[in-house]
């Protein structure tokens, strides 16, 4: 029987932890709260431009999309996995290196990889054994979509700059707290996606219209990024949201079971007590 | 006529205002009510509102300014669309 001492010390450890992992889940229930938020809070920009975009691009018959449309032959790839900066949060980022070391080893075996890391914990596991060639994760640190862009046209200016034939980003998609999904999507060249013409008003151009859906298909590839970091960003608070729920509830039970066998050391020992009375007691009599 | 005027970051204006200038790459304009219907690429400058009334959100008070009667917004770029007495600028 463990005694009374260390059962309490272990009790206390167990309630503080509980305390720690339970402040924790509140702070990420605000923050993922508020990652939705802004998530929402893009839905207006991001839907006018896709409809601007492809009500321009419909009644274009050109080859459309320019430089970021380019189909080359496949030599060099970059890999943008997307990763929190923290820890704590289940098998949110493992499953991302999982899936990026599944890509350099199975769809680009014979490809030259490059990885870009978005994320401390991606950059920590990845820079070991592959080519790395920088991390950004301090746009988490102050989430902004001029930060966003700025990282995204690097990445745009490489690819023009055909030091890259592919780009992929490998992220969570918030589903919700409990679930997130891994996605592989191709970010670059441009997938050409046919649009049904629809009915076009008379629009006065300023400057051309081909002009302006050069211009905007940039503008449509950043939201696009920024939409991908704010996703993930969703992710990380409701994955340790609720990784911190079950470590709230498994201290909760730990803290139960333990309370309970103090119980049972302390009943032992104070039965072992009166049994030394009432035994010295009958002695005495005797 | 109506303006919306919508960043990544969330919507800045929704309401009736009278007339608008944005900073159109090939310079400056202003569109009335009943502008016939355009699609332009803006540049770096001030979108400026005029109206009665305008009202900004607390939230995104600090982005506009109040000169001489017009609400001033700076921009780095974006692009406005007219149409059906409708004004949407997508604003970065």
């Amino acid at each position: 029987m463990a005694n009374l001492k260390d059962i309490r010390t272990r009790i206390q450890s167990v309630g503080s932890t509980m305390q720690i992992t339970n402040a924790m889940k509140m702070v990420s229930a605000a923050k993922l709260k508020k990652a939705q938020e802004s998530i929402e809070k893009m839905r207006p920009y991001a839907e006018k431009l896709t409809e601007l975009l492809a009500g321009l691009s419909a009644n274009l018959d050109a080859e459309l999309g320019g430089d970021y449309a380019e189909q080359r032959e496949i030599n060099k790839v970059l890999l943008v996995p997307v990763t929190s900066n923290r820890g704590l949060c289940g098998a949110l980022n493992s499953n991302i290196i999982k899936q990026t070391l599944r890509l350099i080893e199975n769809d680009y075996k014979s490809q030259e990889v490059d990885i870009l890391t978005i994320g401390k914990k991606a950059y920590e596991q990845l820079s070991k054994k592959h080519k790395v060639v920088a991390n950004h994760g301090e746009i988490f640190d102050d989430l902004t979509y001029e930060n966003v862009a700025k990282v995204a046209q690097k990445i745009m200016d490489d690819f023009v700059e055909k030091k890259y034939d592919k780009v992929i980003l490998i992220y969570n998609s918030f589903k919700n707290a409990a679930t997130q999904i891994v996605k592989t999507e191709q970010f670059l060249p441009i997938m050409t996606e046919t649009t049904e013409s629809n009915v076009v008003l008379d629009y006065i151009y300023e400057p051309s219209q081909a002009e302006i859906v050069l211009e905007l298909i940039p503008k449509s590839l950043k939201t696009q990024f920024y939409k991908m970091i704010r996703d993930a960003w969703a992710s990380e608070h409701g994955a340790r949201m609720t990784s911190m729920h079950k470590a709230t509830d498994n201290a909760k039970e730990m803290k139960a079971e333990l309370t309970l066998q103090y119980n049972k050391a302390r009943q032992a020992v104070i039965t072992g007590e009166i049994l030394e009375i009432v035994s010295g007691a009958e002695a005495l009599k005797g | 006529m109506k303006a919306d005027i919508v960043s990544p970051e969330g919507t800045l204006f929704s309401g009736e205002i009278d007339s608008i200038v944005v900073p159109g790459v090939n310079g400056s304009f202003e569109m009335l009510n009943n502008h016939a219907p355009i699609i332009a690429i803006l540049g770096k400058g001030d979108v400026r509102l005029k109206g009665k009334g305008i009202l900004i959100d607390n939230e995104v008070k600090d982005k506009f300014t109040v000169k001489q009667g017009e609400v001033v917004l700076p921009i780095n770029s974006g692009t406005v669309e007219m149409k059906n007495n409708h004004v949407i600028v997508l604003a970065e």
